[in-house]
Parts: structure tokens; C-alpha cells; sequence
């Protein structure tokens, strides 16, 4: 898996270049958004992760530069200390996903595999298969080894949203924004409260856990 | 060299364009009268000279030269006030009032006219040189006669006028720089309260107003709009003033904190003890503590400074009640608490989105800390009969104290027994923030009062305009 980072903070570059090497990915560093732009037209990437405020050609420049011409890999927009509209601005540029900074950096691997797995899972399916787990999405239904499990429907909304990133870490910010789409900072553990209800009722009575916690990152669904 | 003030004003220099406009126009104005009325009493004179000449004419067809001479010797010498001259062919004086004609170079085709002056003698004895105006002909015989008046009177009568004229000119000018000078000085005191503020804010004195008159003109409007805009931005810098000490005086404890313990585990790890791992950790989970607050402090900040919330948009706030509810309800049910939403459906909003769940997670995050296990916690959104939305929060926790409800809406402020609870105390201040940047409020109240040991609760509204 390769990612160009286009960010003008050198030192953030590094850490974010070193963070991602041990994760496993292939990094390239481009220092302004045209060094960035030239960087993409090469292609060969996985993820762009773009700043937002960079000189010669700012993040939203870069982003719908790319999407004019037809490229469409994934990009994750990076804007410091982000208010509501410097989003907005990044996702109508053609950005796929936003993180503001500082961020942890569970959080910003979580997202990248996010969207780097994304372009994998194409094609429209009606049936989720992980493991035991098997999820009928026309008749909304889940069994788990041939048992069915009964869910309401945000779990049921969560647990598609797991399964469709199965082995992938998931964060709560991630699933507040992908499941329940608001995009403020829960003060406390709604989430959690949420998850462990749904690993109750799909790991309950199994001799293995399926979904799990992730330490410092959020949560995982094993196959 | 530098004019004035007074000089330099925008009244002052329009007054001055405005005088040289004016003057123009009163010198064609007074220029009209001067040839109406001074050329008349020329022309009336002229006209009575006329008339004795066709009279004497008159005689000289009837009577020839004797006649003519008589008649001349009989006018001369009685009340009428013409200077005669009467000359034979040659220019010698026949008779007349005066010695010689006063048309030196005549030439003898037709009636020639001429103003000179003539010499008099009034009653005490000083000689006096008058205007006069005459007209000469030749006679049919070749004599020349002479006929002029002293016009000195009429002459006096026109040079009253003129001088009548040159002194309106002037007082035109006066009155007009007199006008020019007090309107100016009127505008500059008006202006000049305006330009102390100016001064006195420029200098750093931003507690400085202007005045307003009460004389509900352009002047007030401006004060006016100057002292609210002066209100807004003291209220911001005091906002920042004070949001700028709230965040030294609220991370520096836990950045002390965060550094303290970054140095103890450095000092442990060189000596091959403790777990660096876990300091490390700890030290993630302060620095994301300090940035959390950090991150709340700025959007009340940025908030309060945009004076309105950015993004709004009209949606459902129904639904997003109903998605508040259904996020909590749980960490509700988890901690023991009774929760239950009455939500009125399809109640449309305009607004952030996102502030306003932010607004209520965060009084639904309340209610469900401070009320103990078995309590009870409700969420509704309703529309008031004002046509105002609410969405309040009812809980059955120990409650605010009347006396500390307007005190906890603000920054880092935390009561004594909600110390040991996580928070940085800016929950409510971001609900209060988001309230006002809607234009609405937020509302504290009592709960449902004391029973069984809970009690009596609070009661937290956030109250939105109607839309129309």
C-alpha cells in the first residue's frame, strides 16, 4: 500500500511518514500542494493525505485539481483545529474523509485503511459475510453460525459498518461519524455503551470474541 | 504653512464653493438691476433733452434764427434746467447759457450726443463740476444748437445705485463666509466629539462612547453605530481576555502535570526502571485531556466571536432529538437510570447542525453524571406556545443551587461537589455559546423536586427561535 503526504509541516510529515512505515505502508512526502500535485499525477497511491493549509496550492485547491482531472483515489483531508465548515469545504472538494489535527494517531491509521480498503469492496452486495457472522442486508437479518441474532436497527447499522471494515481498527469518532453521522466529540463513553451492547448479543453464548477492543484505537471485528 | 482647522473643514471648503457659486449668480443678478434701473433715469434724461430740441427746432421752422435766439434767450433765463448753445455758420456764438459747445469736433450729420461735465456755482460759492449730457445739431440754415442738461442728480441717483449694489455684493459675502463659518464650526463640533472617541480608542481606551445629542440626525446614527460597534468589540476582547486566561489558568496545571511526569519516567527509564510504556501512555491520555479542553475553549471562542453559528441550515431537529435520545439512552440504561424522550415530531429548525447535538449530548452527558444510580433522566423536545423550540433535559440528581445557576454557565466554573466528576467545566458555557450564536437561550431550572432521596434535580432548556 502506497500514500503521498502532501503537508507542508516537515516535522509532522516525518512522524506521520514513520507512523505509517511501521503500520505497514509505503510513504511519500510531497513539502507544498503542486510538489503534491505533480507527486500524484505519477500515481501508483493508495491514500493521499492532504493538508489543508499549504503554500503555492492550498489543500482544497490540490484535492479538486485531482478530481477535475479524473483521478480518483481516496483522499483524507487534514485542517488544524476544524470548525464545522472547514469540512464541509474539504468533503465538497472531493475529499473522502477528514481528520482534524492534533489527532491520535490510532485515529488517522484507522481512516487510512478505511480508505484504502474501500476501493476493494466495489461491487453492491446483499450479504456480508466475516467469519461465522452473516448478514442478509434485503431482509436485515444476522445469524452467527447459522443462529439468528436479534438486533435493533442502529445495531444492526453498526454492526454493517463493522463488518464491511472487518479486521480493520475502527474508532468511536469514526463510528459516530459513520453510524450515527454527527460529528461533534462525544464528552464521554456513548459509544462503548453501544459497542458492548452489540458484542453481547453477537459474542454471547460463543467460545470466541468476535469484536474486539483495540487498545487506545476503538474497536475491531475478527473473522 | 497649515491653514486653521476651521479652514480645513469639508463644511468650511463647501461653504467656499458654495459662496463662489453664489456670488456669481448675485453679480449677474445685481448686474441686471444696475442695467435696468441706471440706464433708465439716462434714458429718461436723454429723452427730456430730446424734447426740448424738437421744441426749439419747432421754433426755428416757424420763426428762423431770430425766433430760434429768442426763444433760447427766453428759456436760458428762466426755471428750466437746460444749457443752451447757439452758433451761426461760421461757430460763432449767436447766444446761449453756456460760452461754448461742449462738442468740440463736430461734425454736423445729424444729432450728436455727448456727456461731459460742467462747471457750477452753488449757493455758497464753491465750484462744483456736474455731469451733463447734451445733443447737437446742425439747422437747416447751418447754425448749430446746442441743448444739455445737468444730469448731476439723476448722475448721483445712479452712482446711489451702484454703490447699493457693490455693498449687497459684499454683504453677500460676509453673511455668506459668516454662514460658511458657523455651519462649519457647528459640523466640526459635531464631527469633533467623533474624532476625541477616534483619538481616545486609537490610544487604547476602549471604554471611551461617543456622545449622543438626541438630535436623532446623521451625527447620532453615527455615534450610535460607532458605540456598538465599540460594545461588540470590548465584549469580544474581554471575551478573549478572559478565554486567554480561563485556557493559562486551566491547562497550566495539567501541562505541569503532563511534564512532571514525563520527566519522572525519563529519569526511571535511564535508570532501567519503571514501565516507560505505560508514562508514556498516561502522558497521551493528559495531552489529549489538555487538547479536549483546549478544543471546547475555542469553539466557545469562535462562536461567541462569529456572534452566529456558521452552516445553518433548516432540518429536522425532531430526528435529532430522537438520535440524541437513542445515543444516551443506553449509558443511561448502563448506569441505572430511567431515561425516557417525549419528542413532538417534525419539528423544523434552522441551525448548526452539529451545535446544536453537540449542545445536547453535552446536557444529556450532564444529567447522566451528576444523577446517581436510580434516578431518572428525561429528554424533551417540544415547541412552546410562544412558537420557541425547546429541548430540555430533566434530571434527578442533586441540582444546582438557585444562587449558582448563572455561575456554572461559565467558563471552568465547577461546584465543590462536582469536583472528583472528569470535565473541564465547559460543557454548559458551550451549550450557552451555541444558544446564543441561534439567537436563543439557555434555560436552568429546578427539577421535579425532592423524593426519596433524589433531588430536586435540574432542569436544563435549551430554547430556540421560532422559524418562520
Amino acid at each position: 500500500m502506497r500514500i503521498l503526504i502532501i503537508e507542508d509541516d516537515i516535522e509532522a510529515a516525518g512522524a506521520m511518514s514513520h507512523g505509517l512505515t511501521e503500520a505497514g505502508y509505503a510513504c511519500v512526502h510531497a513539502a507544498d500542494g503542486e510538489a503534491g500535485l505533480t507527486e500524484a499525477g505519477k500515481g501508483g497511491f493508495d491514500v493521499l493525505i492532504v493538508d489543508r493549509m499549504m503554500p503555492k496550492k492550498d489543500g482544497v485547491e490540490v484535492v479538486e485539481t485531482l478530481r477535475r482531472e479524473g483521478d480518483n483515489t481516496p483522499v483524507l483531508f487534514l485542517s488544524a483545529l476544524g470548525e464545522v465548515s472547514d469540512r464541509v469545504v474539504g468533503l465538497k472538494a472531493g475529499a473522502d474523509d477528514y481528520l482534524v489535527k492534533p489527532y491520535a494517531f490510532a485515529e488517522l491509521i484507522a481512516r487510512v485503511e478505511a480508505l484504502s480498503r474501500r476501493r476493494e469492496t466495489g461491487a453492491v452486495a446483499t450479504t456480508l459475510k466475516v467469519g461465522e457472522l452473516e448478514m442478509n442486508l434485503i431482509n436485515r437479518t444476522v445469524h452467527r453460525a447459522g443462529q439468528e441474532i436479534d438486533l435493533q436497527p442502529r445495531e444492526f447499522q453498526l454492526l454493517e459498518f463493522m463488518m464491511r471494515h472487518a479486521g480493520q481498527s475502527v474508532t468511536r469518532t469514526m463510528l459516530l461519524e459513520k453510524v450515527w453521522e454527527y460529528h461533534f466529540d462525544p464528552q464521554t463513553n456513548v459509544i462503548d455503551v453501544h459497542v458492548s451492547r452489540l458484542r453481547s448479543k453477537i459474542d454471547k453464548g460463543f467460545d470466541r470474541a468476535m469484536l474486539q477492543t483495540v487498545r487506545g484505537a476503538g474497536y475491531r471485528l475478527d473473522p | 504653512m497649515r491653514l486653521p482647522r476651521l479652514f480645513r473643514t469639508t463644511p468650511f471648503r463647501l461653504t467656499l464653493l458654495f459662496l463662489a457659486l453664489f456670488a456669481a449668480a448675485a453679480s449677474a443678478f445685481l448686474g441686471y438691476i444696475y442695467v435696468a434701473t441706471a440706464g433708465e433715469v439716462n434714458r429718461r434724461a436723454d429723452a427730456e433733452i430730446s424734447r426740448e430740441m424738437e421744441s426749439l427746432e419747432a421754433a426755428y421752422r416757424q420763426g428762423g434764427v431770430n425766433a430760434l435766439n429768442q426763444a433760447i434767450v427766453e428759456r436760458a433765463t428762466g426755471e428750466r434746467p437746460f444749457l443752451y448753445f447757439l452758433a451761426d455758420k461760421s461757430g460763432k456764438r449767436i447766444s446761449g447759457s453756456i460760452e461754448a459747445s461742449p462738442l468740440d469736433e463736430f461734425k454736423g450729420d445729424g444729432p450728436s450726443w455727448a456727456s461731459f461735465k460742467v462747471t457750477e456755482t452753488d449757493l455758497d460759492g464753491a465750484e462744483m463740476r456736474n455731469a451733463a449730457r447734451g445733443v447737437q445739431e446742425r439747422l437747416a440754415g447751418g447754425e448749430v444748437l446746442f441743448v444739455g442738461a445737468d444730469v448731476a442728480a439723476s448722475e448721483g441717483y445712479v452712482r446711489k445705485i451702484v454703490r447699493a449694489l457693490w455693498g449687497a455684493g459684499a454683504l453677500v459675502i460676509i453673511l455668506g463666509l459668516a454662514g460658511g463659518v458657523l455651519i462649519s464650526r457647528n459640523v466640526s463640533r459635531s464631527m469633533q466629539g467623533l474624532v476625541d472617541l477616534v483619538a481616545a480608542v486609537q490610544a487604547g481606551d476602549l471604554h471611551a462612547r461617543a456622545k449622543v445629542r438626541g438630535a436623532r440626525d446623521e451625527y447620532d446614527e453615527l455615534a450610535e453605530g460607532l458605540n456598538d460597534m465599540l460594545d461588540r468589540i470590548e465584549r469580544l476582547m474581554g471575551g478573549l481576555r478572559h478565554a486567554g486566561d480561563a485556557i493559562a489558568h486551566d491547562l497550566r496545571s495539567p501541562l505541569t502535570r503532563l511534564r512532571a511526569r514525563m520527566e519522572v519516567a525519563l529519569i526511571d527509564a535511564e535508570n532501567g526502571k519503571g514501565d516507560p510504556v505505560a508514562a508514556l501512555e498516561t502522558a497521551l491520555q493528559d495531552a489529549d485531556g489538555v487538547l479536549k479542553t483546549f478544543n471546547a475553549v475555542l469553539a466557545i471562542a469562535r462562536l461567541q466571536a462569529a456572534g452566529q453559528a456558521p452552516d445553518q441550515q433548516s432540518f429536522d431537529s425532531s430526528e435529532l432529538a430522537s438520535d440524541m435520545a437513542e445515543l444516551y439512552e443506553a449509558s443511561c440504561e448502563d448506569k441505572g437510570l430511567d431515561f425516557k424522550a417525549e419528542i413532538t415530531p417534525a419539528l423544523t429548525i434552522r441551525g448548526n447542525r452539529e451545535f446544536i447535538a453537540q449542545a445536547l449530548a453535552n446536557i444529556l452527558d450532564n444529567a447522566i453524571k451528576y444523577t446517581p444510580s436510580g434516578g431518572a433522566v428525561m429528554l424533551r423536545a417540544r415547541r412552546r406556545s410562544s412558537g420557541e423550540l425547546e429541548f430540555s433535559v430533566t434530571d434527578t440528581g442533586p441540582g444546582v443551587p438557585d444562587a449558582d445557576r448563572a455561575r456554572v454557565v461559565q467558563r471552568f466554573v465547577r461546584l465543590e461537589n462536582s469536583r472528583s466528576e472528569p470535565g473541564a467545566g465547559l460543557g454548559l458555557s458551550l451549550v450557552q455559546a451555541v444558544a446564543a450564536s441561534h439567537g436563543g437561550r439557555l434555560e436552568l431550572a429546578e427539577g421535579p423536586g425532592e423524593y426519596d432521596g433524589f433531588g430536586p434535580g435540574l432542569r436544563v432548556a435549551l430554547v430556540l427561535p421560532r422559524v418562520e
